[in-house]
């Protein structure tokens, strides 16, 4: 009885049966599922994965209109819209460009991890390293990088607490983010082996910093390790690398301590990942560090000025700003200025 | 350590049928303008059929935003109108005629096509922080369509109050007794109500700070009519950034809300 019983249930559904249900069912929730995503997400068309490119399509392509509205003059340009997925497909021809940035929770910390994905989200070949200062990794945090869609590692080191101070205060003496991002390098070196030739590049992106996805273009060909001017720091409205005629980086434009071996933010530099595992004792110091030289005990373990690459054309570009969440102080400019005014920031 | 990778997708729809989005953002010159525009305009491409309608408070169109503009990769109209010195002074809202600007253009560019033509429009401050998220929520407007703003009013997020769908009263650290006690960036008005409504501005005469949103939004809708988006505004997909520290003096010890909500 119960072989019977097992056969005429193996029988029941017949294979014409299942045929017509898949060739029937599955085209409609194809179509269904397609049609709800589509408001989500723009169409893919052509993406060209040189930053440059939308300007000269808008150059050949402009069509402008112009007509007043009582006194006010308006122009308006119509461009063609250029849409993709979100993050652009992966290309096995670019080095991948690791964005190492470390975190911390406070109210704002959800908007700037907002504001900063959907940069990333424009940028080919990018793996988001997303460190947070914490005991552990946090919900909001974890939701967050699934729901951005990018490619990324979410790691998490607490900077020990300063028992001294109120209970919730960090070690003043190790500079915010420092564990973090050295975790991160450490995270590096573990990950890919030192032979292996996966290219690819290593940037500092703090989570408050603005920057145009031009940038992310200029440090995709570092060599070893590139540099370039950054808005909004050292009481400028930029500091920048000084560059001579050969193309060489020979000192800094700044006003605050420019004799530093590298008076440059952390935003302003991008290393190879090759150097990084080549070196592989070669971490940020976590102690001792004067203010302002925490980027000099990195790099001078992995270059020498000579060695420099600058980008941004030769360092007469703002691509990235150091914003935050007060007034920029302008101070050291002086009554005369001292940045060149004809660099628009 | 977690890691993830998303599965490459292409996705494909009726682009023609999708309302557009139409963002008025008022912005002035000062040091951090240029970054904040283009952390914004990274934002805006993201998102398919968003319009751009920038507006400088200025006397003539500057060097930096036409070359912004130019480069912008999205659809953008440029448009600039002063702010007269009187109302240049703290405790006067501000931007007022830049928005109207925007409006302006709006009725004017729509006066001589056919309808209907489907759109959303909103205000989008160049300091602000918006989610991919809010442009989804905010697409499927009828009349005029509300959700919780973060990091306003003194308080980590401030919201529409919803029963059975409707909106019912304000969770707000600041006067929850304006008609719409909502910020700026709480809402969103289709096309066709700003069409219809062709005498609705922003006003100055007689305005008092903090009612721009109220005496806007009395002039073309009811509470009764308002959408909630955003999960009957338990959600917060836009915050109020700014460049100075978060105040949040009026959180309140007693009469908490009644959802623990993320911002």
């Amino acid at each position: 009885n119960e072989e019977l019983w097992v056969q005429s249930v193996l029988e029941m559904p017949k294979r014409r049966d299942i045929l017509a249900i898949v060739l029937i069912v599955l085209p409609w929730t194809l179509l269904i599922t397609v049609w709800h995503q589509s408001t989500i997400a723009p169409l893919l068309a052509v993406h060209k994965d040189d930053g440059g490119d939308s300007r000269r399509d808008l150059a050949a392509g402009l069509d402008s209109k112009e007509y007043c509205l009582s006194e006010r003059d308006i122009v308006e340009v119509v461009r063609t819209e250029y849409v993709y997925t979100r993050p652009p497909p992966w290309s096995d021809t670019l080095p991948t460009i690791h964005v190492i940035t470390p975190t911390y929770s406070r109210p704002v910390q959800k908007a700037e991890l907002t504001r900063l994905a959907n940069t990333l989200l424009h940028v080919p070949n990018l793996h988001w390293i997303l460190v947070e200062d914490s005991q552990r990794r946090t919900p909001l945090i974890t939701r967050l990088l699934r729901d951005t869609g990018l490619n990324y590692t979410h790691l998490n080191v607490e900077t020990p607490r300063n028992y001294k101070l109120r209970g919730d205060m960090r070690d003043p003496r190790i500079p915010r983010g420092t564990m973090q991002r050295n975790l991160a390098l450490r995270w590096l070196r573990e990950t890919f082996n030192r032979n292996n030739s996966q290219p690819g590049i290593v940037y500092f992106a703090d989570d408050d910093n603005t920057y145009s996805l031009e940038l992310f273009e200029e440090m995709r060909s570092t060599r070893k390790v590139s540099v370039w001017p950054v808005a909004f720091v050292g009481g400028l409205r930029y500091e920048a690398p000084k560059v001579n005629a050969a193309g060489k980086v020979y000192g800094w434009k700044t006003v605050f301590d420019p004799h530093r071996p590298f008076a440059i933010d952390m935003a302003g530099f991008a290393v190879n990942l090759r150097l990084i595992l080549q070196r592989s004792q070669a971490y940020f110091k976590l102690r001792g560090v004067k203010g302002g030289y925490q980027e000099s005990s990195l790099l001078r373990e992995l270059v020498t000025l000579n060695d420099l690459e600058p980008k941004a054309a030769n360092c007469t570009k703002i691509l990235v700003w150091h914003t935050r969440t007060e007034k920029p102080v302008l101070v050291n400019e002086g009554k005369k200025g001292f940045t060149d005014p004809n660099v628009e920031i | 350590p977690a890691a993830g990778r998303a599965p490459q997708q292409q996705r494909r729809g009726p682009e023609a049928a999708l309302p557009t989005i139409y963002a008025i953002t008022p912005t002035y010159s000062r040091p951090v303008q240029k970054a904040e525009l283009t952390r914004l305009a990274n934002t805006f491409r993201q998102v398919s059929r968003l319009h751009w309608i920038l507006v400088e408070d200025a006397a003539a169109r500057s060097e930096l935003v036409s070359r912004f503009v130019a480069g912008a990769g999205l659809p953008c109209t440029h448009l600039h109108v002063p702010t007269p010195r009187r109302y240049k002074r703290p405790g006067l809202p501000r931007a007022t005629e830049q928005r109207n600007a925007g409006l302006a253009w709006l009725r004017q560019r729509h006066q001589h096509l056919p309808p209907p033509q489907p759109g959303v429009l909103f205000f989008a401050d160049d300091d602000n922080t918006y989610s991919l998220e809010l442009f989804q929520e905010m697409r499927s407007t009828r009349k005029v369509a509300v959700w919780p703003v973060g990091l306003v009013g003194g308080r980590r997020y401030e919201r529409p109050l919803v029963e059975n769908g409707k909106v019912v009263g304000w969770y707000t650290g600041w006067r929850a007794d304006r008609p719409f006690a909502i910020d700026m960036a709480g809402f969103a008005v289709s096309l066709q109500v700003i069409l219809s409504h062709p005498k609705a501005v922003f006003k100055r005469r007689g305005s008092q700070p903090g009612m721009q949103e109220s005496d806007f939004l009395k002039q073309i809708t009811t509470v009764e009519e308002l959408e909630p988006k955003a999960n009957n505004c338990t959600k917060v997909l836009v915050w109020h950034t700014r460049t100075e520290k978060v105040n949040l003096a009026n959180e309140p010890k007693y009469h908490l809300d009644t959802v623990s909500i993320e911002v």
